[in-house]
């Protein structure tokens, strides 16, 4: 619809803004009319009668005696009075009305041809004894005044109206530009140049905030696209290799197919066939997660009970493996998340510290508050990692072992990432002096 | 355990075949169809211990098909197989009337796993009390407490709920994912050996005095206790 339109909306409203300009300059001419015209015809009135005189029938002479005396005193001279008899004609007065006025009050203006008054009331009446008395007053305080007025409502209204049709034009200009900038931005990413932004640097207001926010968007998207191209080519490439040593394995199995027991050859290719399928299932784990599909089963949960747990659960298999799982039991630290994703990543990130550590690390799993936040953290004392390495190490299948000898399929870290920005938390790696810390910040549930 | 009568709905000729394969090694008897509809008449037709159902197939899918099954008032175990293991559909695959869902491709000793543990759950009479007893071993769910020949067993929480989920399907294959399922609550596989080493514990502590090992393992398959 046009109103949908930023003109059209426009055009609506300078209508109706004129409209009721309109309607205000012609209510307040005629309510001043009014109340001029009110005053006027009680003046008339008055005056009409002390000039007839308390007597009825009223007598000629004595109306024209009193007529040349109010002709005379100050704050009657500006009257026009006229007496008449029956017959129209004239008896005395200082003014000549050419065409006859109706009988009672009527209007007058220059056609009246009385000299000086351009707009005028007439109060015309039988004052009896055949006498008939025309009272005439000027309704104007200056000559053509009625004429002035009109300027000054035009003029002032005028402006008003000039003011608001130039802001309207001005703001829908700006609007309209905002807008346009926005389209073209928009069309650009839609080519496929996602570094396009929208200025909003030296703004305030709605339009920052807007273009904030439509940058954050982008800025997601844009995340989401490299990770997605970067995921295809990982997939594309990673997962040449397995496939590249699963066919080895089964061309190994088939010309020994008769020379002996096949068994362990099979098995081999069995596992890389697994280990393949672990990857797409890691794969399908974090499109799940970045889909949001997890969200409706948040809930509120204590991390500090749900790090101790897992640990608890884990210490007897680092045990096993010669290595030491630590825990602090800190007080409760609430977030609002998936259970099942918080274990998922929290196991995943103690068995990444257990699997590339040395015999006899110490892995430490604590869980800290701050203003508004909460980490959980595992850190252990190993070889560590250099700060280069740590985003390849956050890389979706990004191996610091190049050779890609040891187990997993390196998606152990994009997965508690993914978590990790589900529950709009961040990932981070740091230098745990000696070793590696590996923290997931979480904001803390609102308290209940 | 003899061999069992099965219904495969697989639309992928391939997966189906090698699954029968399978199977039919195991020494079960085998009978496939492509599509729901077809699911649905071999059901009417003649008699199976249990169903393996793929969950998206062409026409009338999984979901549909247990459904209308359970409409019907056929209480064959159905196992559900996806190529998607989101939890969500899992959920509803279930809430439709499923008795397990597994994620594709699973072993077929997973799946025969699976087809005796819903078999037997549907055998399963309320016993007297909350206790359950396997031959010489005996576990309180409610109290939280163990017994072997009527000597108390120390277990801490997780080898406690290992033995209840033992104990409640006694001389049946629980694979790993199966417990990690019902014992962990987990919708996910760690990547460490966290049934391995917890059976483990478990059996060490029901054989500290030298009892013999009620718990047998079925390489690469999974654990029973055996009664």
């Amino acid at each position: 619809m046009w109103l949908r339109s930023i003109g059209g909306l426009a055009a609506v409203f300078i209508a109706a803004l004129l409209s009721a300009v309109v309607i205000t300059g012609f209510a307040m001419d005629s309510a001043s009319r009014a109340a001029i015209q009110t005053v006027v015809d009680r003046r008339l009135a008055i005056a009409s009668e002390v000039l007839a005189g308390p007597a009825f029938p009223a007598r000629a002479d004595e109306v024209k005696r009193r007529m040349i005396e109010h002709g005379k005193a100050r704050n009657t001279a500006d009257l026009g009075m006229l007496l008449e008899d029956r017959d129209g004609r004239s008896l005395g007065g200082n003014i000549v009305l050419s065409p006859k006025p109706p009988m009672g009050f009527s209007s007058l203006d220059a056609r009246a041809g009385i000299v000086g008054v351009s707009e005028g009331r007439a109060l015309r009446r039988d004052i009896g004894g055949g006498l008939i008395l025309t009272v005439v007053a000027e309704s104007e305080p200056i000559d053509n005044y009625s004429a002035a007025r009109r300027r000054i409502y035009l003029v002032g209204l005028g402006s008003i109206v000039a003011i608001l049709l130039i802001g309207t034009v001005l703001f829908s200009l700006a609007l309209v530009h905002r807008i346009a900038q926005m389209r073209r931005t928009v069309r650009a990413i839609m080519r496929g140049d996602l570094s396009e932004r929208l200025p909003a640097v030296n703004e305030r207001g709605e339009f920052r905030r807007l273009a904030t926010e439509f940058n954050l968007m982008l800025d997601r998207v844009t995340g989401l696209m490299t990770a997605m191209k970067s995921v295809s080519s990982d997939i594309a490439h990673d997962l040449r290799a397995p496939l590249a040593r699963l066919r080895a394995q089964l061309v190994r199995l088939e010309r020994s197919a008769e020379a002996g027991p096949t068994q362990e050859a099979a098995e081999i290719a069995l596992a890389m066939a697994d280990e393949l399928l672990g990857m797409f299932g890691a794969v399908l784990r974090i499109a799940e997660i970045d889909a949001g599909e997890r969200l409706a089963a948040f809930e509120r949960l204590d991390l500090t009970a749900l790090a101790a747990e897992v640990a608890e659960m884990m210490e007897p298999i680092a045990r096993d493996g010669d290595r030491s799982l630590l825990w602090s039991a800190g007080g409760a630290a609430h977030v609002d998340g998936d259970r099942q994703l918080l274990t998922q990543a929290l196991l995943n990130l103690i068995e990444n510290a257990l699997h590339h550590t040395p015999v006899g690390t110490t892995v430490r799993v604590a869980v800290d508050t701050f203003e508004g936040q909460v980490s959980l953290s595992v850190a252990d004392n190993g070889p560590g990692v250099a700060e280069d390495d740590r985003a390849t190490a956050l890389r979706r299948f990004g191996r610091l072992d190049a050779s890609r000898n040891t187990p997993g399929h390196g998606l152990g870290l994009a997965l508690v990432e993914a978590v990790a920005r589900l529950h709009e938390g961040e990932l981070r790696l740091s230098d745990a002096r000696p070793g590696l810390k590996v923290e997931i910040r979480l904001p803390r549930g609102a308290a209940v | 355990m003899t061999g069992l009568n099965l219904l495969v709905v697989e639309d992928d000729l391939v997966l189906a075949e090698a699954t029968a394969d399978e199977l039919r090694a195991l020494g079960h008897s085998v009978t496939l169809v492509r599509d729901g509809g077809k699911a649905l008449q071999a059901v009417a037709s003649a008699s199976f211990h249990a169903i393996l159902l793929d969950r998206m197939l062409p026409r009338l899918d999984g979901v549909s098909v247990v459904q209308q099954l359970r409409d019907d008032g056929v209480t064959i175990p159905v196992v559900m197989v996806s190529a998607l293991g989101k939890s969500a559909e899992k959920v509803e695959g279930l809430e439709a009337g499923a008795d397990d869902y597994v994620a594709k491709p699973a072993p077929a000793a997973e799946l025969i796993a699976r087809i005796q543990a819903a078999l037997r759950a549907r055998d399963w009479k309320k016993s007297d009390g909350d206790t359950l007893q396997v031959g010489d071993i005996t576990v309180s769910p409610t109290r939280f407490r163990a017994w072997r020949n009527g000597r108390t067993v120390d277990l801490p929480k997780l080898e406690l709920n290992l033995l209840i989920e033992f104990a409640r399907n006694p001389d049946t294959v629980l694979t790993r994912a199966m417990l990690l399922e019902r014992v962990w609550g987990y919708d996910f596989e760690p990547s460490s050996n966290l049934v391995e080493s917890y059976v483990r514990r478990l059996r060490a502590r029901l054989t500290s005095h030298g009892e013999p090992d009620p718990i047998q393992t079925l390489r690469g398959v999974g654990y029973m206790l055996r009664g």
